[in-house]
């Protein structure tokens, strides 16, 4: 992981994309990780009976992506203040969430840098919004 | 028509809690979550990559803020918790008659790194709850629950804002499914 630096940075700095196959591995793997046993999020049946096509992503998985995403680019050194994400199209299996994002804002005084990302998969964004965080001098 | 609502702001600003996590934060669980989540930061799962960078130790992903205190296979609250809950008022709103829920928001926020050891509990409270809207799912009340994390020091270690739609769902057929 290379360190990323305050001083490289500008608004408008675009973070490498990075795209993630949504598979029912990750959907289950993550509700695990995360602890939480909904149904819809292991069992396509108990889905279906709710009106969805298949099982989902849950909530938490998503933010661990998100993190993920962001600490990838930004380095060990960085600290994350805040993830702020509004939640738009179910990820379902075999689909592909593919991230974006852009600095939204850098203060050189304080290092707290704001990122804003995407998480668009087929049928549209599964995830917008942003991520703040603090780089150490 | 729906049957007739109580006052829905008497919910608002009661505080439910505490809701305390089975475990400590461990190095296994992270590791099982950066497992699944791809994540391979290194100040995760070593000690010596987290003290390069001004850690203790290593520290769990903030993102499993949340993860600490859910109630796992067996859907019981962790030894010590209260019971109730903050979001009492989505059962109203369904026996009221909106079945429907989509979570719309979630805003954490981190005051601390957790390193293994660490404690946590929460307290929620239903922050606010919007007057009746009409949206392209139905119509229906946004609700955000607010949930402030502690640790074993009683230190405010992060909050989250889980903010969810609960609707009737609207008159147009739902084309997926």
């Amino acid at each position: 992981m290379a360190e990323l630096r305050l001083i490289d940075l500008v608004v408008g700095t675009k973070l490498p994309e990075l795209s993630i196959d949504i598979t029912p591995r990750l959907i289950v793997g993550g509700a695990i990780a995360s602890r939480d046993y909904q149904n819809v999020h292991h069992d396509k049946d108990a889905a279906q009976a709710l009106g969805s096509p298949d099982i989902f992503m849950n909530i938490l998985t998503t933010n661990g992506l998100v993190g993920r995403y962001v600490t990838d680019w930004a380095g060990p050194a960085a600290r994350l203040k805040k993830v702020d994400i509004r939640l738009g199209a179910p990820n379902f299996p075999g689909d592909c969430m593919t991230f974006s994002g852009e600095v939204q804002a850098c203060d050189n005084a304080t290092g707290e840098v704001t990122v804003a990302i995407a998480g668009n998969n087929q049928l549209g964004p599964h995830v917008t919004g942003t991520v703040v965080l603090h780089l150490l001098a | 028509m729906s049957a007739t609502l109580p006052d829905l702001q008497q919910y608002v600003g009661k505080e439910f809690g505490p809701f305390h996590s089975w475990d400590p934060v461990n190095a296994p669980m992270i590791r099982h979550w950066c497992e699944a989540m791809g994540d391979t930061n290194p100040i995760y799962t070593s000690d010596q990559a987290a003290q390069a960078v001004e850690h203790q130790q290593l520290v769990a992903p903030p993102t499993m803020l949340q993860a600490w205190s859910m109630v796992g296979y067996a859907g019981e609250r962790a030894p010590g918790s209260s019971s109730g809950s903050a979001f009492a008022v989505l059962e109203v709103l369904e026996a009221a008659g909106y079945p429907g829920v989509v979570a719309v928001n979630c805003e954490q926020e981190y005051e601390q790194y957790l390193q293994p050891g660490d404690e946590i509990y929460y307290k929620a409270e239903l922050e606010s709850i919007s007057a009746e809207k009409t949206t392209a799912l139905g119509t229906g009340f946004f609700a955000t629950e607010k949930s402030t994390f502690y640790n074993q020091r009683d230190e405010l270690v992060g909050t989250m804002r889980f903010r969810v739609f609960k609707y009737r769902p609207g008159s147009r057929e739902n084309a997926d499914g």
